[in-house]
């Protein structure tokens, strides 16, 4: 495409190795010395996919479990060591993935290799009740926290529980129910390690300034002794009809302060080709401070505080477009919904211009360019196309595939799903403090949950 | 149970630190009187650009708080040559962001390009800061969005504790008891006559200082800032004064009324002194011993103890930093807090094992190993931190804004390591003390207020949420 800011926009020259244990691991090396750094990336193959009724936030819950000591790393010491040793680290859980990485000072990268090992071959030997009791109550006020005291926090939740029907594997979001929480059990922790962390479900990334040989024995070394497990219960089907078949809504009466409006609409699955135009579509609309929405709504209707559109790509169920309109003043929703729905039919009837496709396009090539920008971002990108497509190589390609959208497929999405009947709304309206907040309203969160804060300051 | 079947092997030893520096900058200027600050990064590709202006929020008229806020944001939208919506349309097909912001300390207007996009972007700002048309129209639209967004962000709680502190620490007639953005009242006075006087008065390449940082293999900077930013005319100008600062920082609690919250916000703050301060890096170390992380004193009890809390933070944000050689001899000042939030029903107890935390550490100071952890980290992490342009030039900003040498942070490093365990202690114990904290709660007071009373901070006075 002619958009590309960069002669290899998708690999910006880098390249990667792949190797298999015979436990089953898998590993991807990528090397380059611009930095003293190294990042290990451990992507799991679970997620709150996997999670059945009642169990809702056990694979977050675990992952919390994960930082709190194995046979040989006493109770904080995986956090201590590292950052003892310079580096930084975290986790995070989504509907698709459990992912760890630490970013470390490129002559401390075994340092994380030994940690991870650790934990993936002995966890429960130091799991206990006391972990267990002190981490359910760091959850559920990382919950209280980010979804349930924070206006608008439970959308997400609510928007996923409209969209995907119940029953359905992403019915309910990593975060989970302070219920489950409260009834979750050492034992289904413990079901849950033996099930899901063994070596042939996860897949290790090594990128930045290493020597890919001496990597790979350390990986040997560390990880290769570790029993391959196939005790995982495979995720359930998260297949649907392509289009909803009929508008969902929800009106939502909280303390909010401003009126919004949200909608999901079902989209592609990740991996295929009509969900990279699906993000152009959605960048033409909703991304960016000229976007379709964003001129409609908040320059030119002025009915509009903020007004974007994003995607939610999913692998193992269809996609989820997330638009977000927050009202200005006393503009009204219907009168916001008339307009989106304007420009949503507007897309469908006639291909973008073509400065608009390569307004769009610089705008996502920008952000594969951020994500490059450090040995961590290059990691988790691996990673990701590892585990969820088999093949990391698809990473370095990914970009220059969203840059091979063309407008009239653009057009095709918008007209094939961006449609009142496949969307799932919600309508946050204001009441006074007088009245009282629906006492209905439950947490939610974004795809993922971060195990940690980090950072502080402004 | 056999749970464990893998084969152990001792922890391994480090290899040898591969050498790294914070990046020097190459400092100059152009014909116009712009300072430039530029740092070649190989490998990334994304430019990071920032433009620092000498425009204090000191320097507000009356009543107008906020209006240095709508100005900067109105650069972008729209200039001599094109509508707002050509120009973010026209720096969108670059890639590129352009974000603005404002602070007690200056304003800040920040790019990120790709980098073979960076001349387009530059011609792009030098248009934005050099020919802004501040249209009524394009004014009016930002005060109100300003005027809507305000009971957007106060509807966060950790927001709302921080308006509230610095209305607590400082006096009213000092611009950083109030909020950096303006309240309801002031913005809705904003119009475009007062923008344009604002920028006529404080906008001019003589008193500003662009940092460039990325890769800038192949690019002509000299030429590509000859025909932009050099292109941006301007008067000279007197150096601004520093108005003194004074605080009340005697302990205290202040309820922000949330009924029903499920959490309490804590906000525990004083004032300091600012980075020229000879003690800044053992406070800096004595700080991250305190609260840097969930393995630092606060977490350990609060976090991975006892389950109050999903995390808490101690920190110094700077808030003024005058040139130490400068005629009026203003002194420095940040404040120092502790931030986190804790569910409500454990926040008396929360505040307890909190005071006890500060109380064991001033009774008894850092261990060595603490103190040493603490600089294997902040160095450590030194190379990791910095892997990204724009982080690079945030802080090489930084450091133009708060009149820090150019090798300040390289510095920082060295002063760091050489800074003990007896050092840190006191930085941290004297920051932190007990009797000069106000505690700012935003939580059910209904719920929190006597448990909170029977523990004797002080005063505590309960203001609607």
């Amino acid at each position: 495409m002619g958009h590309a800011a960069t002669q290899q926009a998708g690999s910006g020259g880098l390249t990667a190795t792949e190797h298999r244990l015979d436990n089953g691991l898998r590993l991807v090396l990528s090397e380059d010395h611009l930095t003293p750094v190294a990042a290990v990336c451990l992507w799991y193959d679970v997620g709150s996919r996997q999670e059945v009724e009642g169990h809702t936030g056990l694979a977050h819950l675990f992952e919390h479990l994960m930082f709190q000591g194995s046979a040989q790393v006493k109770g904080n010491g995986h956090f201590e060591l590292v950052q003892g040793a310079g580096g930084s680290l975290n986790g995070s859980t989504s509907f698709e993935r459990t992912n760890y990485y630490e970013t470390m000072p490129a002559h401390q990268l075994e340092l994380a290799l030994w940690l991870e090992a650790d934990r993936m071959g002995s966890l429960l030997a130091a799991l206990d009740e006391e972990s267990m009791e002190n981490q359910r109550d760091v959850v559920k006020n990382e919950r209280r926290q980010r979804y349930d005291n924070v206006p608008y926090g439970t959308a997400f939740e609510r928007m996923t529980a409209l969209a995907y029907p119940e029953g359905h594997p992403y019915h309910h979001t990593p975060i989970g129910s302070m219920a489950d929480l409260d009834a979750v059990t050492l034992d289904d922790a413990r079901a849950f390690f033996r099930a899901n962390y063994a070596p042939n479900n996860a897949v290790l990334a090594v990128v930045g300034d290493i020597d890919p040989e001496q990597t790979l024995r350390w990986v040997e070394k560390y990880f290769g002794s570790i029993p391959s497990h196939d005790g995982k219960v495979p995720p359930r089907d998260g297949t649907l009809p392509d289009v909803i078949g009929a508008e969902l809504r929800v009106e939502i009466q909280e303390e909010v302060p401003a009126r919004a409006l949200m909608a999901g609409y079902r989209m592609p699955r990740d991996g295929t080709r009509e969900c990279d135009a699906a993000e152009v579509a959605l960048t033409v609309l909703g991304d960016g401070m000229s976007s379709r929405l964003y001129n409609r709504l908040v320059r030119r209707d002025r009915t509009a505080i903020s007004a974007g559109f994003g995607l939610l790509r999913l692998a193992g169920a269809p996609s989820l477009g997330w638009l977000d309109v927050k009202a200005s003043g006393d503009a009204g929703i219907p009168q916001i919904g008339a307009a989106v729905d304007e420009e949503l039919a507007r897309l469908g009837a006639q291909a973008p211009a073509a400065e608009e496709m390569e307004r769009a396009q610089a705008l996502l090539e920008r952000g594969w360019l951020d994500q490059l920008s450090t040995a961590a971002g290059r990691a988790d990108a691996l990673c990701r196309y590892a585990v969820l497509f088999g093949d990391p190589q698809l990473a370095f390609t990914a970009i220059d595939r969203v840059l091979d959208i063309s407008a009239e497929e653009v057009r095709a999405i918008a007209a094939a799903r961006l449609r009142p009947d496949n969307r799932a709304v919600l309508v946050y309206d204001q009441v006074t403090s007088e009245e009282p907040a629906d006492p209905a309203a439950g947490p939610a969160g974004a795809a993922g949950e971060n195990d940690k804060p980090e950072g502080t300051g402004r | 149970m056999t749970d464990v079947t893998m084969n152990f092997h001792p922890q391994p030893v480090s290899g040898s630190p591969k050498p790294w520096a914070f990046p020097a900058p190459e400092r100059g200027g152009l014909g116009n009187g712009l300072t430039v600050l530029r740092c070649h990064r190989p490998g990334q590709q994304v430019v990071a650009v920032e433009i620092c202006l000498d425009m204090p929020l000191d320097v507000e008229p009356d009543g107008l708080d906020g209006i240095a806020t709508v100005m900067v944001d109105a650069l972008s939208e729209g200039t001599g040559q094109r509508t707002a919506e050509e120009f973010a349309a026209e720096l969108e097909r670059c890639g590129a962001t352009l974000d603005a912001d404002t602070d007690y300390l200056g304003a800040r207007v920040s790019l990120e390009v790709p980098a073979s996009r960076l001349a387009r972007a530059l011609e792009l700002l030098a248009e934005a800061l050099h020919t802004p048309a501040f249209s009524g129209s394009e004014i009016g639209r930002l005060v109100r969005n300003r005027l809507d967004e305000i009971p957007l962000e106060l509807a966060n709680p950790g927001r709302r504790a921080a308006k509230q502190l610095s209305q607590e620490l400082f006096p009213a007639s000092a611009r950083m008891s109030r909020p950096r953005k303006g309240t309801e009242d002031t913005v809705a006075r904003i119009d475009a006559a007062g923008v344009r006087a604002l920028y006529r008065a404080h906008v001019r390449p003589a008193t500003a200082t662009a940092v460039i940082v990325g890769d800038l293999t192949g690019v002509d900077l000299d030429a590509v800032l000859a025909g932009t930013l050099g292109g941006w005319a301007g008067d000279a100008a007197e150096p601004l004064p520093t108005p003194p600062v004074t605080a009340d920082d005697c302990a205290r609690v202040v309820i922000v009324d949330r009924p029903g919250a499920v959490q309490t916000q804590l906000l525990i703050g004083r004032i300091g002194p600012d980075r020229h301060d000879p003690a800044w890096p053992a406070l800096v170390l004595g700080t991250y011993c305190l609260g840097g992380t969930l393995t630092s004193r606060l977490d350990r009890v609060l976090r991975e103890e006892k389950g109050y809390t999903y995390g808490v933070r101690a920190f110094e944000q700077v808030l003024r930093s005058p040139d130490p050689h400068a005629a009026n001899g203003a002194t420095g000042a940040s404040v120092l807090a502790i931030s986190g939030s804790v569910d409500t029903a454990s926040t008396g107890p929360a505040l307890d094992d909190l005071r006890t935390v500060l109380r064991t550490l001033a009774a008894e100071g850092l261990t060595e190993a603490e103190r040493d952890t603490a600089v294997q980290n902040l160095v450590g992490v030194a190379p990791l931190k910095y892997e990204r342009a724009a982080s690079v030039a945030g802080t090489l900003a930084d450091q133009v804004e708060q009149h820090l040498a150019d090798d300040y942070q390289a510095q920082l490093y060295v002063r760091l390591t050489e800074t003990d365990t007896a050092e840190a202690t006191a930085a941290v114990i004297s920051g932190f003390q007990e009797k000069r904290l106000v505690t700012i709660l935003v939580g059910d007071a209904a719920q929190i207020k006597a448990p909170v009373e029977a523990l004797g901070i002080g005063g505590v006075e309960v203001v609607a949420g």
